[in-house]
Order: C-alpha cells, then sequence, then structure tokens
C-alpha cells in the first residue's frame, strides 16, 4: 500500500515542488540584471513610501533587496511558506478522504487492513513528501544562492527548516476536519481558505501592537522567521508547539476515522 | 455451529431506518439468498457486516465469535463483491490484483489465472477503461481469489451478460461444494431460486419471510382465473385475495386446499376457470404488497 501512495501522490508534488523551483530559478536567473545602481535607489525611494509597520510585516526592515538572498528571506521566504503551507494543507485534506470521495474506500476497507494501518500508511508517505519538499527546496536555493553571491549559511538553513514548523501542523489540522466529511468537493477550499486566514493573521499581528495578539491565532507564527533572521537560532517552543499541534490532531484523526462512516 | 450469524440488527441513519430488524443464520455451504427490492435494506445490512458503516444495535457474529471488522485474519476469509464496483481507475486489472495479493502476503496465482481465463478478462486494460460488466467480472475475481471461507455478494450479476451470468452461477455452485458459505443479495428471486438453498425476504429492513427454495415451491399458491355473472358475490363471500380483475373476471391467488375451494365455488355459476403455478417472481411480488 505504501508503495501505491506514494505512487499516486508523486504527482501534485512535483506540480507544487515545480511551482517554487521555476520561480526561484527564474529570480536568480534575473536578479543580477534588474538589481543595478539606478533600480535600487528607485526601490529605495519606493520604499521610503510604505509605513514602517508594513515592511515589518514582509521583515522587510531587517534586510535589503539588492542581494539575491536579501530576496529569499524577504519575499522569496514568503512564497515558500505560503506554497508549502497550501501543499500540505491540501494533501491532509484529500489523502484520506479522496478514497470515500471515489468510493474506492468499499474495496480498501474489504480488505484485510486495519482502518489505523490504512492511516499510518498515508501520513507517512505525507510526512515524509512535505519533508522531501523542504529539503529539496533547500538544496536547490542553497546551489542558487551560492551562485548568486555570499550569504549566512547557517541562517540560511535554519531559515530553510521552518516550513516544517507550519506544514505538519496544517497537515494535521486539515486530516482531522476530512474525517468529517464524505465528499473532497468543500475541503479545498477549507484548505486554502485556512492558510490564506493564518498567513493574514501574521502579517496583521505585526502590524500594530494593538493586534498583536491575533498571532497566537496563527499558525504561521511558528515559522517566527523574524526570530531566525535576527537572532539565527529557532525559538524550541516553536518547534515543541508545533510538533504538539501535530500529534494531538493527529491522534484525533486516528480515534475519528476508526468510528467513521465510510459509506 | 453457523459461519455468519446476524442477529437483530439495526441500522438507523439518525433518524431514517437502514435495517430494522434482521436476524439470519448461514451454515457451512449454505447459499443463501437475500431477496428485497430497492432500498429494503440489502446493501445496509451487507455494508454493517462488513465493517464499513456502523451498527446501531444487534449482533453479527463469525464463526460463533462476534465479527471484529479490524481483525485482518477474520477478514481474510471473507470476500466481498460491492454492488457497485469503484476501484482505481489508474491501474491495469493485472496491477489490481498484485496491490491486492499484497495485503494477503500470499500468492494466489493458480487460482487467480483459472478465474481470469473463466470469465475472459484481459488483464492489460486500464480499470477505467473497463465496461460495467468487465468491472463486475474483475471484482468477482478479486472476492473470489483468495478463495475465502465466507462470499459475500451484493447484487453480483448486475451488468453481466445472461452467459456469463451462468458461468458465474457454475462457479457459485463450485464454491458451495468446497463448503463455501455464500451469502446473495438480488432484487430478482428467480435468478438466485436455482442455485440458493435457503431465502430470506427483506422488507422496510425486516426479514419478512425466510424458508428453503423447495418449500416456498411446495406452498403451491396457484393463480385462479375465474369468469362468471357472479363474480361480486365470489368476491364477497370467499374474501379473495386478488392478483387482477376486470368486468366478470378475477384473477386471485388461492392458498386454500383443491377440495375446500371447489365445494366453494359449485354454489355458483361459473363460466370459466383455469387454475396456475404462480411464477416464483410473481410470489416474490406477492410478499411485497
Amino acid at each position: 500500500m505504501l508503495k501505491r501512495e506514494f505512487k499516486v501522490n508523486l504527482k501534485s508534488f512535483v506540480i507544487w515542488l515545480s511551482i517554487l523551483i521555476v520561480m526561484f530559478l527564474f529570480v536568480y536567473l534575473i536578479y543580477p540584471y534588474i538589481i543595478t545602481d539606478e533600480t535600487m535607489k528607485s526601490m529605495d525611494e519606493l520604499m521610503k513610501v510604505f509605513p514602517e509597520e508594513v515592511l515589518k510585516a514582509f521583515n522587510m526592515d531587517m534586510t535589503s533587496i539588492e542581494t539575491a538572498y536579501g530576496w529569499f528571506k524577504t519575499e522569496g521566504f514568503m512564497f515558500i511558506l505560503l506554497i508549502i503551507g497550501f501543499y500540505s494543507s491540501i494533501l491532509g485534506g484529500n489523502i484520506l478522504l479522496k478514497e470515500e470521495n471515489d468510493k474506492t474506500i468499499e474495496y480498501l476497507g474489504s480488505l484485510p487492513i486495519k482502518r489505523s494501518k490504512i492511516i499510518t500508511n498515508k501520513i507517512l508517505v505525507s510526512i515524509v513528501y512535505i519533508l522531501s519538499m523542504v529539503l529539496i527546496l533547500g538544496i536547490f536555493n542553497y546551489i542558487g544562492l551560492s551562485l548568486s553571491g555570499s550569504f549566512d549559511h547557517k541562517q540560511f538553513i535554519l531559515l530553510s527548516i521552518t516550513p516544517i514548523f507550519i506544514g505538519l501542523p496544517l497537515f494535521a489540522i486539515n486530516l482531522f476536519i476530512s474525517t468529517f466529511l464524505h465528499k473532497t468537493k468543500g475541503i479545498v477550499g477549507i484548505s486554502l481558505g485556512m492558510v490564506f486566514i493564518f498567513y493574514l493573521f501574521s502579517v496583521l499581528s505585526e502590524l500594530s501592537s494593538n493586534v498583536e495578539f491575533i498571532k497566537y491565532f496563527s499558525i504561521y507564527t511558528l515559522a517566527d522567521t523574524r526570530n531566525v533572521i535576527s537572532n539565527i537560532s529557532i525559538n524550541s517552543i516553536n518547534i515543541i508547539i508545533s510538533l504538539l499541534i501535530t500529534i494531538v490532531f493527529i491522534i484525533s484523526t486516528y480515534i475519528r476515522y476508526n468510528k467513521k462512516e465510510l459509506i | 455451529m453457523s459461519i455468519i450469524e446476524l442477529k437483530h440488527l439495526k441500522k438507523y441513519y439518525g433518524n431514517n431506518r437502514g435495517v430494522e430488524d434482521v436476524s439470519l443464520k448461514l451454515n457451512k455451504g449454505d447459499i443463501y439468498g437475500f431477496i428485497g427490492p430497492n432500498g429494503a435494506g440489502k446493501s445496509t445490512t451487507i455494508r454493517t457486516i462488513m465493517g464499513l458503516i456502523n451498527k446501531t444495535s444487534g449482533n453479527i457474529y463469525f464463526n460463533g465469535e462476534e465479527l471484529d471488522y479490524n481483525d485482518e485474519n477474520t477478514k481474510k476469509k471473507i470476500g466481498y463483491l460491492p454492488s457497485e464496483i469503484n476501484l482505481y481507475g489508474d491501474m491495469t486489472v493485472k496491477e489490481l490484483f498484485d496491490y491486492h495479493e499484497s495485503f494477503y502476503n500470499e500468492d494466489f496465482d493458480k487460482r487467480k489465472k483459472e478465474l481470469v481465463k473463466l470469465l475472459k478478462i484481459d488483464i492489460n486494460k486500464k480499470i477505467e477503461d473497463l465496461s460495467l460488466g468487465n468491472l463486475k467480472k474483475v471484482g468477482i475475481v478479486l472476492a473470489l481469489m483468495h478463495e475465502p471461507q465466507v462470499l459475500i455478494l451484493d447484487e453480483p450479476t448486475s451488468g453481466l451478460d445472461p452467459i456469463m451470468q451462468n458461468i458465474f452461477h457454475e462457479l457459485l455452485l463450485k464454491e458451495k461444494e468446497k463448503g463455501t458459505t455464500i451469502l446473495y443479495s438480488s432484487h430478482v428471486l428467480s435468478e438466485v431460486s436455482n442455485i440458493c438453498d435457503r431465502v430470506g425476504f427483506i422488507k422496510d429492513g425486516k426479514i419478512i419471510k425466510e424458508d428453503s427454495i423447495e418449500n416456498i415451491r411446495k406452498e403451491n399458491y396457484t393463480y385462479l382465473k375465474i369468469i362468471s355473472k357472479d363474480i361480486n358475490k365470489i368476491k364477497k363471500d370467499l374474501k379473495l385475495k386478488i392478483y387482477k380483475e376486470s368486468n366478470n373476471e378475477i384473477v386471485f391467488i388461492n392458498n386454500m386446499d383443491f377440495n375446500t375451494l371447489i365445494n366453494k365455488l359449485s354454489k355458483y355459476n361459473i363460466e370459466h376457470l383455469l387454475i396456475e403455478e404462480i411464477p416464483l417472481e410473481d410470489l416474490f411480488m406477492n410478499y411485497y404488497k
């Protein structure tokens, strides 16, 4: 079953990974040409227009986009966090539910395999794919940035692994939600919407100290890229919370799915 | 000891009835016809046995023990053919058979080849390209490949042509000889009457009659057609179960013995009398009126 799960989920993995690879490849190829002294000057002018809070929301107050790495830490990384968030959410929402949606669950459910084992196999495949996406992307960006100039290697490595802390909980939450549904029709909207809302919360929380509290309602707070960029370290509390959320929702999925009416 | 036994099985979806009260017993080598119209609760009963849906109350026993659908060894002993087959469209038939085998950790090559040959299946075709009938044939191989102790078949012949239906029925009779216990659900009585030992009729979620095919035939229900000017009187006096009627003519289902019937009818002026055996199909319809 594992082999088949890897095979059927490979296509979406390749598509989502390709989106990021193509985007970053494009940036690495054209960046040296667009970042000239003149464009930098006009960019600086443009940046002055934005209030500090807005720049903060995109980490632009801490770094400059005059190098490819500068861009990577700000806008570039925002894309990585969003795309890996989308991928993990959609994977979580679909991987179990697809069997019911396609009605293949009637066949799978008649086979000599425990429901828990079905879940375990699907979770295993998903985690491997989420981690592979982070790893492959990290290697690709490492090569791309190495060719584009110098950069802080430790900072880069720590930054590159932060998507894991949002990817795994998003996967687990969506997996759990899917145990309440029978069709995949609504789940994509839920998965995408959840990523947007969490991301919006984390951006908004940077804008004003009055609304800073909403960061506690966002999974994206766990990536905590500002801390990684400025202190070159990952807060272990974030790792623990991220793993805790993942584990709680995965356990809840086992409990729900074992009692679920599959047809 | 019975192989499969259901005791007062009940299944409700919220306030909606799936199955009200189903009790049945299948012994080794039995072929049990589970007969009922659409929506009577056949598939719900079967899906509850398979653990795909949760029962509301009642018991399901397998080899004398409460059936645990999460027990892999128990499931290895069951072969299941659902009424609507949905398989992985991206696989070829051969890939699906190999995938199926991988769950059993056993090699069913010999049996698989026999079945593929008998049912004339092209194993190189993709599942998504198969017609309904061919998909059903693939489903039959999947249900039988691991030589299960029990076969649960939900409307197994829908989509099969008459020749293939015969081949399938012969296959089931051979399974019976080997001691396989078979639960065969259908909405057509005549389809199962030649191969089943016993039949249970399910209506509105309840078993309303259960008997051997032999006894059902022996009940000797007959149709009586009478043409008479006294037809209204006859109807009133004899309290008949009318099947069809027009002007001076009635067709009714007779369950009186013939001496009583002739005695009663002798009082009237009968123009025409025809007695014929009720076909099983009409008998079946009679249960559902």
